[in-house]
């Protein structure tokens, strides 16, 4: 079953475009979003959220259409944006108990649990709490009213290394049982590698590629290569980099020739990420 | 809606601003001031301070988010403002009655507190709330022009009531003359008041409805 299906996104902005964004993302799945700043992650998010009005497509969540079910479909989903905050001079206790009167099956006991875990205090106030911890009492919230997909936006954004670590394993821990599946946005390719079953990955407006991760990967070779075996490839290259010894291109593996006899290797998300997006700086 | 009302009241507005009615009510004991500020303090002070909160808080987005629709949280806005509204007229009331009893030989330059003047305060805070909304509700979050503008279309219909009611010697008569004397007349006046404050009300809120529906969060 699928939890997520966008279909053919399309909003226009004067200088900006999502251009027919498609993706899926399976039930009890993470998807990590990825692309660089200002590709199109958080209107795409927005655009599934319905914050902003699309030109375009469906989105379905859990089979239906989100746009006609949209406050029975939020009962079911958990959010979270990295870097913004609500109502950060009231304390956590007050703000939940307002949040969950708004929530049909909200638990307290699964509240409670979650505030022991995430070691979170309830009587303490929303700027009180480290970057980290404001994104767990997110999550919290989300779990408490039984939210089936979790949308966030950069989580990971302001994170240190073992804060970032630590909220990746609770993210793989949440879709062990095949229920809840997550959907996150990110730029730091690092935070895919470690938890990530699914890569969409989003440049200019449209969607590169959105594969499970080691189809991801394997879909790209990158090339070694001397200066002299340059003009045969450049075409073929998805784009490339000249350095001391010739040249490292990434191409995609479909277009590389064994005959050519030419050094390649798996590239790695980092690497996918910045020679997809040279490309686009290429054709500008 | 219910819930929503009790987030605005709870989490939107400052404790300090459930006071202000009382302590701007209380400005009634000044005599024979301009008692057009007592409600219109609302709209200077209550107002920038309310709006600006939701702005920093980023209300917009964490009320979307909650399963709720556009159309509640217009309402639940509105409603609020309204609340407030009638508190800061309510306790002016009040002690515009204690004004009344304590000076009960004063000479009114300005509107004596009276059921008529409060009519015209209805009127007034009709005027406010249908240019503030329909303003703020094109972006649901920017309050600087719509505060301004409301507030001064606010201020120059209280300069023109003021005015009239000392250059026109009807309107001298309805509020100040005979007219105040009737009971009945001041009575029909406040009704009048509601009525105009209620329309007000109602055609800005299905105005920013409309607006609120094309705001991009």
């Amino acid at each position: 079953m699928l939890s997520l299906e966008v279909k053919n996104l399309n909003k226009r902005y004067d200088g900006f475009q999502l251009k027919d964004v498609s993706f899926q993302l399976e039930k009890g799945y993470i998807m990590g979003f990825i692309g660089t700043n200002g590709a199109g992650k958080t209107t795409t998010i927005k655009s599934i959220l319905n914050l902003i009005h699309i030109d375009s497509g469906e989105i379905y969540v859990l089979g239906k259409n989100f746009i006609e079910h949209e406050l029975e479909l939020k009962q079911e989903i958990g959010y979270a944006f990295g870097g913004i905050d609500y109502y950060t001079r009231s304390k956590i206790k007050t703000l939940t108990n307002i949040v969950k009167k708004f929530y049909h099956h909200w638990d307290d006991e699964v509240y409670y649990s979650y505030l022991k875990r995430f070691k979170l205090d309830e009587n303490k106030k929303i700027n009180e709490l480290s970057t980290g911890m404001r994104v767990k009492y997110s999550l919290a919230l989300a779990l408490s009213h039984g939210a089936k997909l979790l949308i966030f936006d950069e989580p990971t954004s302001g994170l240190d290394p073992v804060a970032r670590d630590n909220l990746l394993e609770i993210f793989q821990e949440l879709v062990q049982e095949g229920e809840i599946s997550i959907l996150f946005s990110t730029h730091i390719t690092s935070d895919l590698e470690k938890c990530a079953d699914f890569i969409t990955f989003i440049n200019n407006g449209v969607i590169v590629n959105s594969a499970d991760k080691e189809t991801f990967i394997d879909t790209y070779r990158l090339v070694n290569g001397k200066e002299s075996q340059l003009p045969m490839l450049k075409e073929k290259l998805i784009s490339y980099k000249r350095n001391s010894f010739g040249f490292t291109g990434m191409i995609h593996k479909k277009d590389l020739d064994p005959s050519l006899n030419i050094q390649s290797a798996l590239p790695n998300l980092e690497d996918i990420m910045i020679y997809l997006s040279k490309k686009e700086d290429l054709h500008e | 809606m219910n819930k929503l009302l009790i987030k605005e009241l709870r989490l939107g507005i400052h404790p300090v601003s459930y006071l202000l009615p009382v302590l701007f009510g209380a400005l009634m004991l000044i005599p024979a001031w301009l008692y057009f500020l007592v409600p219109l303090y609302f709209c200077f002070i209550t107002v920038p301070n309310m709006f600006g909160g939701y702005k920093s808080q980023n209300d917009l987005m964490f009320t979307k988010m909650l399963p709720v629709s556009r159309n509640e949280m217009v309402k639940a806005r509105i409603a609020v403002v309204i609340i407030l509204e009638l508190l800061h007229l309510g306790f002016a009331a009040i002690f515009g009655l204690i004004s009344t009893k304590l000076y009960p030989n004063l000479i009114y330059y300005f509107f004596a507190p009276s059921f008529s003047f409060f009519g015209l305060c209805f009127v007034m805070m009709g005027i406010f709330n249908l240019i503030f909304f329909t303003m703020y509700y094109k972006t649901a979050y920017k309050y600087g022009a719509a505060t301004f503008t409301s507030v001064a279309a606010a201020v120059l219909f209280a300069v023109a009531a003021e005015w009239l009611s000392i250059a026109n010697e009807e309107v001298f008569n309805l509020f100040k003359g005979s007219g105040a004397d009737s009971i009945a007349t001041q009575i029909t006046i406040l009704a009048a008041g509601i009525a105009i404050f209620a329309t007000f009300t109602v055609i800005a809120y299905n105005i920013a409805n409309k607006k609120f529906e094309k705001v991009e969060i």
